[in-house]
């Protein structure tokens, strides 16, 4: 009883801050749009540094979920996430590369090729597949030898 | 590269939806749950690369990872199902989740504050300055406008990248049999000696 209670109120703490937060945020916005700033949007628009960093929470995320979670399938469904946050970020370099093509060829030479972001990324998907097929095998005649997917039971190599 | 109006938008809706997929994808108590999160972060991913013109590969992640692999994670889910998970006295993380958790922020704010100096150097100064292609309204790889991206690829997969392509169809073969292989009873391991 007195867990659920302290759990709503953690609940309560963290919506509050929250609500603040967009609030605070908000506030900023119109003052900063009233005052006239003609560059204000531009700075929100994402750039390529706005994909890296979406793809870098989302490998943190998933790396997170690798080193806490105790059933093995969960395990691998954070490493489809971190699979996913190395696509993203292989497809937004290409994205940039392909805009920004005739710039850099001046710069380094020719040999600037954005069509490999994609082709990197669907032999990423092609292993991830061959991975997970693999990996779901293993827990499978785990689970059948041993009747558990946690983790930290599965010890036998263990000294 | 700067999306600029909705597609600018329309990447904080996506980038919001799947980073709070992936933190559901991770806290969820039952695996089938985690999985159909995962599934919704899959999709966002699929369209964050339309947003990026790379349709095919979009067109891909639907048909492997939503068509094939969740397929998968959802049927060994159920072979492999104890249902202990959905009492609340059985563990959820290991020992180390508090480790973990607080590496994970450490990361992330090093990372946005080693990132944040550079942004500034991939927007161009003044406004006027964004590149047509880059523009998104009438011109030839705007929003509204089937890329050339299908084409490239393809051309790409069977001439420059060829040799990698064929080996990745012997990997599958080898995953396939393997899988098969692994997971096969005890029966029917007698049953074909």
């Amino acid at each position: 009883m007195t867990r659920k209670e302290s759990r709503l109120s953690f609940r309560r703490i963290v919506s509050l801050i929250i609500s603040l937060a967009v609030i605070a945020a908000a506030a900023a916005t119109l003052r900063r749009l009233l005052a006239g700033d003609p560059l204000f949007f531009n700075r929100f628009e994402p750039t390529l540094v706005n994909f890296m960093m979406l793809s870098f929470l989302l490998f943190v995320v998933g790396v997170a979920g690798v080193l806490s979670r105790r059933n093995i399938i969960i395990i691998f469904m954070s490493i489809e996430l971190i699979l996913n946050a190395v696509n993203i970020n292989l497809i937004a370099f290409s994205r940039y590369l392909q805009i920004n093509q005739a710039t850099l060829e001046a710069k380094l030479g020719s040999g600037i090729n954005p069509i490999s972001g994609p082709v990197f990324t669907i032999f990423i998907i092609v292993v991830a597949a061959a991975e997970a097929a693999v990996g779901l095998g293993i827990v499978i005649s785990m689970f059948r030898n041993r009747e558990t997917v946690a983790v930290d039971e599965i010890d036998l190599l263990k000294w | 590269m700067q999306l600029h109006g909705w597609e600018a938008v329309l990447f904080y809706v996506l980038a919001f939806m799947t980073l709070i997929m992936g933190v559901f994808v991770v806290t969820a108590r039952l695996a089938v749950h985690s999985a159909l999160f995962l599934i919704a972060a899959l999709v966002n991913v699929a369209l964050l690369f339309i947003l990026l013109r790379a349709e095919f590969v979009a067109g891909v992640q639907i048909l492997v990872y939503v068509g094939g692999v969740m397929v998968l994670f959802l049927f060994v889910i159920m072979l492999v199902q104890t249902r202990a998970e959905e009492e609340a006295r059985v563990k959820l993380y290991t020992g180390q989740t508090w480790p973990a958790v607080v590496l994970a922020l450490f990361l992330a704010v090093s990372f946005y504050f080693a990132m944040s100096p550079a942004q500034q150097a991939f927007r161009p100064a003044d406004a006027s300055q964004v590149q047509t292609a880059d523009k998104g309204e009438a011109s030839a790889s705007g929003s509204g406008f089937i890329s050339q991206d299908t084409q490239n690829v393809g051309e790409a997969l069977y001439r420059q990248a060829a040799l990698p392509f064929e080996i990745a169809s012997l990997l599958l073969l080898v995953a396939l049999v393997g899988a098969v292989l692994l997971a096969r009873g005890s029966k029917q391991e007698k049953l074909y000696e």
